[in-house]
């Protein structure tokens, strides 16, 4: 059996059961060209009126928008009545298709799940091939709503009595996701606030710094959180409730002074730790009981190779070399005299830890050495006893062993102070709750001021003035730019190109035409800057071939939108929303005309060369 | 039972059966192998051979009921898949497994058509949103296609009878294009007018369409001083597709615009079906001077069906019933059961199952 239905089954099946128009929903934009290519050489064409009906139409889109007089779908579209629509396409394209459905010439629609959330135009059938869809690389489960809204295109009001989901297998379906997403109730949803640099310049330009938190708290976010304090509250009221009994006894905090002195009495009941107990002479000694080291034993005489700690042993190692050539390992309690002598040896990491060269050196020294040598004067600190632990002194301090209420103490102390705990957290987390909003607002402060857009007050400095003119991602990066003059002399291309990198935020891989060296250093320079700036804003990606896209189009005026996407592999629909969002960008530029003029114009420029072919077709 | 015979037996039976003999009577049964599981739990069995003997006899008489299924299921399905909102059933009493016969295909495909032509009666609920956006704000969040481009329409038109600006929002530049044609077709082109970050056109007209960013800049230039004459007449402020305002990237646009939205305009808040339409509703309750409305209701104006399409270009209905069981996951289609199931039999790799 075929992994999934194909294509043109599918559109036969749907119209034997009058079934069209139906939007069918694909996973990705390839597998949609793939259900066009289907149609490439099959016979399930449209009667000719029909086919007569789409030209028409097409023709009047075409007339508005005659960047796609030449789309290579057009062909297949007339003959099979079926289109592709996708974020690969340029807008135009998808309003031709959304025209031609809502004229009911089309029998099918080839779409990626995006167009669900997007544009109003239902149809009689929608078929669903999926059961996840692609979030930022990842692949993701449906939610309720997303099929909900996904399978309610079906029904076209006035035009149909009855709209149909149908669910056609493919890969990677899972039937379980779509059954509860047809049956189930769409999920809540919650605020995804976020507090960005221009946000609080602008709310400080307008208002000052003690008016922002009621602000803040107007906020979706903090109705939200102050929903989740509530049933904090609710459940602290309830644990207070249940601490009544276990109010002032004899004393006033009881789970306090109990759980000290349960502390102290398991502490006190525990078996010592095993501590190796080691004579305050010896600690001072076994410092200085350095390899090379000339020690007395007694009468006998050696020289120190290494000292150690050793597990087995209960005292401090070391192992000498001896008067007569014997290598020992003795504890270092059998040193009874410390000379001030060291003698080079060469240490070595095995035994006997040093090279057999320097045993034999330090053999002839040490027999060389005259009979009574001078004693290192060796500081022996006096108070080296470690101090018991000082709570545990204490005990006899608590009066719990004698209080009347012991034995209460003891029954209820495991329930009360779990309640206690409980109602700490809850405390905690409904502070952190009420605040963090603002608290989140401060640290931005504190990143502006630290970059010289507000004063210590929090007022707007004049850097900042127009810094909250730039309302788009990335803000700090490009008013950073901006201050570092890194666009002093660029011409407008360069500008343009600089910035569609800064809003492109897509990785797809594929081939783009080559960045001008001019271009690749002002590159390198806005990527050292977005690095340096990475503790306070997310870097963007940054894409020089990207940039190489834009600087093209804007280079060469001669270069036509085709010339532009044979350069590329990107999708036409893909370049188009490049070049758009670096319009958005350019004209939040422009409105910096009175303090950087050159700028300003600069990008007026941009704009200006920006704005031509398909781009200029669309309002 | 000798212990050769034993031996016999054990080593008949599938290991599973033998790991679940092993539970509690040996340690760390699940890393031995078959062999040496035998092995380990006959030198175990000497300790109580009644009780072990008794044991797994009871695991084995289990194993074969589980194997001969029930006379009611068709011996074609061989052991359905067991999906996980079935699973699920056994634990609620009150969504009985019946073995009722789902509708059949002409039944479900049975009605299927163009309504006729009639004139165009709005909804009570499309009313009563208008209604009440007269005196405060409203929010609404019905299923898709219910007709909430004509609650927006109509109050447009009624604002800009009275004079006030009307802004429009969408969360698409491609929807605003859209709406945009569709507005000025309606209302006239010198009544509409479009803003986007680079240009506008007929900025002046008395129903502006532009993005939810491109508002909430205009919002926070007037914070900031500059006056838009706009925003002084402004009446009526309509946020579509508002169930954005949980974009993880773009919701706070949304917030944003509501709270600093002035307090003359009324806000009128579109949404597909959402969870908790009524947080957003006692959200504006809190934050704007007057309550907020709340429409909301389930039921779709063009009833929906569920199908399911086999690769081999068979067709049938999705659940027993005509219509969608909402809440109850479970009531699948018997067909459409046994299709999928057979689905996944021959297209995942064998062995696996999901």
């Amino acid at each position: 059996m075929p992994p999934s239905i194909h294509p043109v089954d599918l559109i036969i099946a749907l119209r034997e059961k009058h079934l069209t128009p139906a939007i069918v929903f694909l996973t990705s934009r390839r597998a949609c060209d793939e259900a066009m290519q289907a149609f490439d050489h099959s016979h399930i064409l449209l009667p000719p009126p029909r086919q007569q009906a789409i030209a028409t139409v097409l023709e009047k889109v075409i007339a508005q928008y005659p960047s796609i007089a030449e789309h290579p779908l057009i062909p297949t579209v007339q003959r099979i009545g079926v289109a592709a629509h996708h974020a690969g396409h340029l807008p135009s394209w998808k309003i031709a298709v959304e025209e031609l459905m809502r004229h009911g010439c089309l029998d099918a629609v080839f779409a990626t799940t995006t167009l669900a959330a997007g544009v109003d135009f239902p149809a009689r059938t929608v078929i669903i091939t999926q059961s996840s869809i692609r979030k930022s690389r990842d692949f993701m489960d449906l939610t309720i709503g997303e099929v909900q809204q996904i399978a309610g295109r079906a029904g076209r009001r006035g035009k149909d009595l009855v709209g149909f989901a149908i669910v056609t297998p493919s890969p990677y379906i899972d039937l379980n996701v779509l059954t509860k997403g047809f049956t189930g109730h769409p999920e809540a949803i919650n605020s995804q606030f976020v507090i960005s640099y221009p946000m609080v310049l602008n709310l400080l330009k307008a208002h000052p710094l003690d008016q922002i938190q009621p602000i803040l708290a107007k906020s979706f976010a903090q109705f939200q959180l102050n929903q989740r304090a509530e049933v904090l509250e609710r459940k602290l009221d309830d644990l207070r409730d249940q601490m009544e009994p276990f109010g002032p006894r004899v004393c006033t905090d009881w789970i306090t002074e109990w759980q000290t002195f349960d502390q102290v009495r398991r502490q006190k009941s525990h078996r010592a730790p095993v501590r190796r107990h080691e004579p305050p002479e010896l600690a001072a000694r076994f410092h200085f009981l350095t390899p090379g080291r000339v020690v007395g034993f007694g009468r006998s005489r050696g020289v120190v190779l290494r000292q150690y700690r050793s597990k087995g042993q209960k005292s401090p190692m070391i192992t000498a070399l001896r008067l007569g050539g014997g290598i020992t390992e003795s504890p270092a309690s059998t040193v009874t005299e410390v000379s001030d002598r060291v003698l080079d040896c060469v240490d070595a990491p095995v035994y006997p830890w040093c090279t057999p060269e320097s045993v034999e050196e330090l053999l002839r020294h040490l027999e060389e050495l005259p009979g009574r040598l001078p004693e290192l004067p060796i500081l022996i600190p006096k108070d080296n006893e470690p101090i018991p632990d000082a709570i545990v002194q204490t005990l006899g301090d608590f009066a719990c062993p004698t209080c009347p209420s012991r034995s209460a103490c003891q029954r209820d102390y495991p329930f009360a102070s779990k309640l206690r705990q409980e109602q700490h957290r809850h405390v905690k987390s409904i502070q952190a709750l009420r605040t963090s909003l603002w608290h989140r607002f401060q640290e931005k402060i504190d990143v502006l001021q630290q970059f010289g857009y507000l004063t210590p007050a929090s007022r707007l400095t004049d850097d900042g003035e127009w810094a909250r003119l730039i309302r788009i991602d990335h803000s700090l990066l490009i008013t950073e730019l901006l201050r570092a003059d890194a666009f002093n002399g660029a011409d407008p291309a360069m500008l343009a190109a600089v910035m569609s990198s800064i809003a492109h935020d897509d990785d797809r891989p594929g081939a783009f035409p080559r960045v001008s060296s001019g271009l690749g250093s002002l590159l390198g320079q806005v990527r050292k800057l977005a690095v340096s700036l990475s503790p306070h804003e997310d870097p963007p990606l940054l894409r020089a071939d990207i940039a190489a896209v834009t600087e093209r189009w804007i280079g060469d005026p001669t270069l036509t939108w085709i010339g532009l996407c044979k350069s590329t592999t990107m999708a036409e629909g893909d370049i188009y929303r490049l070049l758009a969002r670096t319009l958005e960008f350019l004209s939040q530029l422009r409105t910096l005309k009175g303090t950087h003029p050159g700028l300003a114009d600069s990008a007026s420029r941009a704009i200006a060369a920006l704005r031509r072919g398909v781009l200029e077709e669309l309002p | 039972m000798t212990t050769e015979e034993l031996e016999l037996l054990l080593v008949q039976q599938p290991i599973a059966l033998l790991h679940r003999l092993a539970r509690g009577r040996i340690q760390r049964h699940f890393r031995a192998g078959k062999r040496r599981l035998i092995e380990v739990l006959l030198r175990h069995s000497v300790e109580n051979r009644a009780g072990f003997e008794s044991d797994l006899l009871t695991l084995i008489g289990e194993q074969q009921a589980r194997l001969v299924p029930p006379a009611s299921q068709a011996p074609a399905a061989r052991k359905p898949k067991p999906s996980a909102p079935q699973r699920r059933t056994t634990h609620r009493p009150v969504e009985p497994e019946s073995h009722e016969p789902g509708v059949t295909l002409s039944s479900w495909l049975d009605g299927l058509g163009v309504p006729p032509p009639q004139t165009f009666v709005p909804d009570a609920w499309q009313e009563d949103a208008i209604a009440k956006l007269r005196e405060s704000d409203v929010v609404v969040s019905v299923p898709t296609g219910s007709g909430k481009t004509y609650v927006a329409v109509e109050a447009a038109r009624r604002a800009i009878a009275e004079n006030r600006t009307v802004i429009y929002t969408s969360p698409l530049k491609a929807l605003s294009n859209t709406k945009y044609t569709e507005f000025s077709k309606l209302f006239g082109p010198d009544q509409v007018g479009i803003l986007t970050g680079d240009r506008r056109d007929n900025g002046q007209a008395p129903l502006l369409i532009m993005t939810t960013e491109i508002l909430r800049n205009l919002l926070y230039d007037a914070g900031g001083g500059e006056i838009d004459v706009r925003l002084d007449t402004l009446g009526l402020v309509i946020l579509d597709e508002s169930q954005y305002i949980a974009d993880p990237e773009r919701g706070v646009v949304w917030e944003e615009t509501i709270i600093f939205c002035p307090s003359q305009a009324k806000l009128l808040l579109l949404s597909a079906s959402i969870g908790n339409p009524h947080d957003i509703a006692e959200w504006l309750t809190t934050i704007r001077p007057t309550p907020c409305h709340l429409i909301r209701h389930s039921t779709r104006t063009v009833p929906l069906r569920a199908g399911y399409l086999h690769p081999n270009g068979k067709l049938t209905p999705f659940f027993r019933t005509i219509g969608i069981p909402h809440g109850h996951p479970s009531h699948l289609h018997p067909e459409a059961k046994r299709l999928f199931a057979q689905y996944e039999d021959e297209t995942l790799p064998s062995g696996r199952r999901r």
